[in-house]
């Protein structure tokens, strides 16, 4: 157990994965692709939260299981740790990736390299098809953080954050 | 030397997924009481695992001479062993062991989690590891 891929290969997966969801197999339906690369995400989450506690004792409360995944998990995932935890002590915590790696091939505004976009109509607004096109690519790494999280015991909901990109927040609601 | 040993995994869910019956002497009459002894022992288990944050919870109950020793992951899964050796080293070498087969059949993306472990290939594994420690 550990033999590694190529980082450009995970790229090219995700991209593929998001963008056969989005536009062959659930075209006209956005909500029922996000939600199955969500689960995607989850069952990934999952496994790689197995895979990562194995050397490590076990964890006391949720806290610690939050710092797991800001520290060693996301370095694991993503080579770095999450720059920034917020929580508000009431079961909401907001991890801030200040450059998130899976984003980095996203370019900001509506270039021709980005197929999604060149697609769209010329006269809808680019940003918004940007957006989503970037939204829907942060299904995969909710789901991942859910997946990781559940299978730790704490059942969470997670969104993702992209009012500044190439910064990008997530935000976990443990439900009570 | 002849040992009896009952091995069991049981899901967070409280489903056993998987057990074997790996001890080296013959199967006797009073075989069907150890995954008894085994579920029984599973109230314990869990008040004793939010007390540490150890991985290996050593004997947790004794029924005769038989010790039961447990293992729980991260993802709150408990291996369980019924043994009446007293090689502690050679169990926790076993239980390492078998997370490690048992995050493979995890990652396998066909496996539902908490389902049983039907793996033919597991279970050879997991027989040769406890002829090997214990």
């Amino acid at each position: 157990m550990g033999r590694e891929v190529a980082e450009s290969c995970v790229d090219g997966v995700i991209m593929e994965m998001v963008s056969a969801y989005c536009n062959r197999f659930y075209s006209s339906k956005p909500e029922l692709a996000a939600r199955r690369i969500e689960a995607i995400g989850f069952q990934v989450g999952h496994q790689l939260s197995e895979r990562y506690t194995m050397e490590r004792p076990r964890f006391s409360d949720h806290l610690e299981a939050i710092k797991f995944i800001c520290k060693d998990f996301w370095s694991e995932l993503f080579k770095k740790q999450i720059d920034n935890l917020k929580t508000n002590h009431r079961g909401t915590f907001v991890l801030q990736d200040n450059q998130f790696r899976w984003l980095t091939h996203i370019s900001i505004d509506a270039s021709p390299d980005n197929v999604e976009a060149s697609q769209q109509d010329s006269s809808s607004p680019t940003s918004n098809n940007a957006a989503q096109f970037t939204s829907m690519h942060l299904y995969f790494p909710c789901g991942i953080i859910r997946g990781a999280l559940t299978n730790l015991g704490i059942p969470c909901a997670v969104s993702a954050d992209i009012s500044n990109l190439p910064a990008c927040s997530f935000v976990v609601r443990i439900k009570a | 030397m002849a040992s009896t040993a009952c091995f069991i995994i049981v899901s967070r869910n409280d489903i056993p997924i998987y057990e074997a019956e790996v001890g080296s002497a013959p199967k006797e009459e009073a075989a069907h009481q150890h995954q008894f002894i085994l579920h029984a022992a599973l109230d314990i288990v869990q008040d004793l695992a939010w007390t540490t944050s150890a991985m290996f919870l050593k004997a947790v109950e004794r029924f005769n001479d038989l010790v039961v020793s447990v293992y729980v992951t991260a993802g709150h899964t408990r291996l369980m062993l019924l043994h009446d050796s007293r090689n502690e080293d050679g169990i926790k070498s076993f239980f390492q062991e078998v997370h490690e087969l048992y995050i493979k059949i995890l990652l396998n993306p066909l496996y539902l989690s908490g389902s049983r472990i039907t793996s033919s290939h597991f279970d050879t594994k997991v027989r040769a590891l406890a002829r090997k420690y214990l």
